[in-house]
């Protein structure tokens, strides 16, 4: 467990020294692409983490679930910008909401634990 | 938990690094730059200004050709219309004019002191000058003048007692009548037999034909107006 957390908090470090040190920069176009695509993972990550704490983590659908989510949330942009339609921000909704409930639900279980 | 998952997490949370950070530059250059949509606009309308630009640059070469070949067709037009006023000057006598001649000096007979008769009986009359200008002219004579009066279409040779007026200009003798035309011509001209200087000289006038290579006949001085004749417009 602890060494899943160091390994991740390890990752995030790598990849933000990476993501600064790329000399590459996106152009505008896509930085709303990147956005949601950015919330899916972050939803992701914290379902990941309340599956964790309910002890129902299975890798393969984190895995998944992860890229899928932030494939399908930039894939919806991109179609809703060639559409007309602000479709990213059904994604930023559902994301959102589920980001919250996701958060209410660790809070809970990190509460239960320290009791 | 399995090698796998940890592999895995790592990969995701690295993933995620590069995401975040990568939007945040994103994001940080865009506030820093104009956004997006403006950018496209300003674009299409940069793009829109230099094609603008270009045809109006070849335009204005279009019109600086244009142009340049209108001043040098009215330099063209100036340089004819010069030449035809100075041809039509000359052809008025409003300029000087120089070449071969005659110089015919006729003056009156001198006074007998004491003579009988008044004097005027044997003067020269305008009659007689407008004959020797219409002899000369007649003999091709192409510019014309009495005492430095030059011969126009408008002159008048009138006898206004006891002078003669030539351009409102009173004249006295001698006359001095300088004719531009070739000088033998002219010069025989008035001295056929019977003709003008014979029959002056049986009235007493005394007169004297000098042909010159060079003389120059002043030009007509005074402005001529036209009150009351037009030309007629033909349409």
């Amino acid at each position: 467990m602890w060494l899943g957390i160091w390994l991740a908090v390890a990752g995030l470090v790598l990849g933000v020294l990476l993501g600064l040190n790329i000399p590459l920069v996106l152009p505008q176009v896509y930085a709303k692409y990147l956005s949601v695509a950015a919330l899916a993972a972050l939803d992701s990550v914290f379902g990941g983490i309340r599956a964790a704490m309910e002890d129902q983590f299975d890798n393969t659908v984190f895995i998944s679930g992860f890229f899928s989510n932030a494939l399908l949330a930039a894939g919806l942009a991109f179609i809703g910008e060639r559409l007309g339609i602000d479709l990213y921000l059904a994604a930023v909704v559902a994301f959102g909401v589920r980001l919250f409930q996701n958060l209410a639900i660790i809070r809970r279980h990190l509460f239960e634990k320290l009791k | 938990m399995k090698l796998s998952t940890y592999l895995s997490l790592g990969l995701v949370a690295l993933v995620l690094g590069v995401l975040i950070v990568f939007q945040f530059r994103v994001t940080r250059h865009i506030e820093q730059g104009v956004p997006a949509g403006r950018a496209q606009e300003l674009a299409l309308e940069l793009r829109q200004l230099e094609k603008d630009k270009s045809k109006l640059g070849a335009e204005a070469n279009d019109l600086s050709l244009k142009l340049e070949q209108v001043t040098r067709g009215q330099t063209e037009a100036e340089k004819a219309l010069k030449d035809e006023l100075a041809k039509a000057r000359l052809l008025a006598g409003l300029v000087p004019v120089t070449g071969p001649g005659i110089e015919l000096t006729l003056d009156n007979p001198p006074q007998q002191a004491g003579g009988r008769g008044p004097a005027s009986l044997y003067a020269i009359r305008d009659e007689d000058l407008l004959r020797v200008i219409n002899e000369l002219r007649g003999a091709g004579a192409e510019a014309l003048s009495i005492n430095g009066q030059r011969i126009v279409a408008h002159t008048e040779i009138r006898w206004a007692a006891p002078f003669i007026n030539v351009n409102l200009t009173r004249i006295v003798p001698p006359y001095h009548i300088l004719a531009i035309g070739k000088p033998d011509n002219l010069k025989s001209a008035l001295e056929i037999p019977g003709g003008l200087v014979e029959y002056l000289q049986d009235l007493g006038v005394q007169v004297k034909i000098q042909p010159y290579d060079r003389l120059t006949i002043p030009g007509y001085s005074r402005t001529t107006e036209f009150r009351y004749a037009k030309p007629v417009v033909k349409g």
